[in-house]
């Protein structure tokens, strides 16, 4: 049981991180308004059932270009509780490094059958599955020639168990001076996805990425 | 960290969700808390209100692209949890979750005033996601509150307290009081956050 908060750490090289990151300790939260502080996600979300599948934008539709991945994993909580039934929201950048979004201005190359955006569910297990592309590294930093290393951005959303995270690819050359794996150290390890053979799956590359929610509010209605 | 930390699974870390959090997993239901679905008919019980402010970082500049997610109790001062499923006084029309992406760093959601729960006053919990940070949590609170005086997440933050209160801003929207508050998220004038993942 800690005595203090935590003090969040500022990406090195990360100007939002910079202009945003709270610079105070965080507080404590009284016990006795510790329920109030769980939010429960409710069970509202939809999903279209070829989301799975990120590497066309329709089912119809024929692949993006670069690599098509598989990535498969559970989501749990600290306890091993498997965090059923929950939304995974999953978006990341075309085979150029481009996302279609409209305040994305970098002018890399956009891919018309590519959507980079999709929403799966856990199963009664806390299992999910979705194919993506290969996103492509990006340049965060021109002046510095600091990049932003491969990476698909999760949301889990179910319960109590709420966490945004990336899922990373081993040894990529950018990863050691990206920001954010500099803020997680030796634990940036968890957020990288584990390379497996593809099995039967339509794709060329396949990962295994178990994700684990902290915290006492994943684990507050169990 | 859960009750039996030494057998815990090491966390996956949280992360940013950088600046392109997608506008197509938008839900305008999620931004009126007060209707459960548009055109189905059934209502949120309790007094609508609107609460309407900005995301500003170091330099007091908008955060823009920033995630607000709300948790709040009904009007009777219940949440909506798996604890209390069965209870008299769930309001059927109501979740008290609220979920909008900001693209310009300005937000407004409307719902309805919270009953406070045993002990405490009205009071909105909010998550902040955004580009540069991971999750960032905190808990706001109305302008003439009595129960203001003696809740115990503002008698926690001392002299900061009025940092957490929402102001009642005397204008009406669609019939709903606005009620304004701004989160600084760094620097001069910071909002007290809290550590959910350590406390
Ligand atoms: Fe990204």
């Amino acid at each position: 049981m800690s005595t203090e908060g935590r003090i969040l750490g500022i990406g090195p090289t990360d100007n939002t991180s910079d202009q945003r990151t709270p610079r105070e300790r965080l507080r404590l939260i009284p016990a006795a308004a510790r329920e109030s502080f769980v939010p429960v996600v409710p069970a509202r979300f939809r999903a279209s059932p070829h989301e799975w599948d990120m590497t066309r934008t329709a089912p119809d539709r024929p692949r993006a270009q670069g690599v098509p991945i598989e990535v498969t994993g559970t989501v749990r909580t600290q306890s091993g509780a498997p965090v059923r039934h929950a939304l995974l929201e999953v978006w990341s950048a075309n085979h150029f490094g481009r996302y279609r979004h409209i305040e994305d201005q970098s002018g890399l190359e956009l891919d018309d059958n590519h959507l980079g955006m999709g929403r799966v569910f856990t199963d009664a297990d806390g299992a999910y599955r979705f194919w993506a592309i290969s996103p492509g590294a990006y340049l965060a930093r021109p002046d510095i020639g600091r990049w932003r290393p491969k990476h698909i951005h999760l949301s889990v959303s179910g319960g109590a168990s709420r966490l945004i995270t990336q899922m990373y690819f081993p040894d990529e050359p950018n990863n050691a001076a990206d920001p954010m794996a500099i803020l997680m150290g030796d634990a940036f390890s968890r957020n990288v996805g584990k390379p497996r053979d593809v099995g039967g799956a339509d794709v060329e590359e396949a990962y295994d990425f178990d994700i684990v929610v902290g915290g006492r509010n994943a684990t507050f209605f169990e | 960290m859960s009750p039996d930390a030494k057998n815990a699974l090491p966390a996956t870390n949280e992360d940013t969700c950088g600046p392109y959090f997608p506008i197509y997993f938008r839900e305008p239901a999620l931004e009126d808390l007060t209707r459960v679905d548009a055109g189905v008919v059934g209502q949120a019980s309790g007094t609508p209100i609107v609460l309407r402010g900005r995301v500003l970082d170091r330099h007091g500049d908008l955060a823009h692209g920033a995630i607000l997610e709300l948790w709040q109790a009904n009007a009777k001062g219940v949440y909506r949890t798996p604890a209390h499923g069965d209870d008299a006084d769930i309001d059927p029309w109501f979740d008290g979750f609220g979920r909008l992406r900001t693209a310009s760093g300005a937000y407004e959601f409307r719902t309805i005033m919270p009953g406070a729960a045993a002990g405490r006053a009205p009071n909105i919990t909010v998550t902040i996601f955004s580009d540069g940070i991971s999750r960032i949590v905190t808990q706001l609170f109305f302008e003439g509150q009595g129960a203001n005086a003696t809740d115990p997440v503002l008698l926690a933050v001392g002299d900061d307290a009025p940092r957490l209160i929402a102001r009642h801003d005397g204008r009406t929207a669609n019939g709903a009081e606005v009620y304004l508050f701004d989160i600084v998220m760094a620097g001069d004038g910071e909002t007290p956050f809290f550590d959910d993942l350590e406390s």
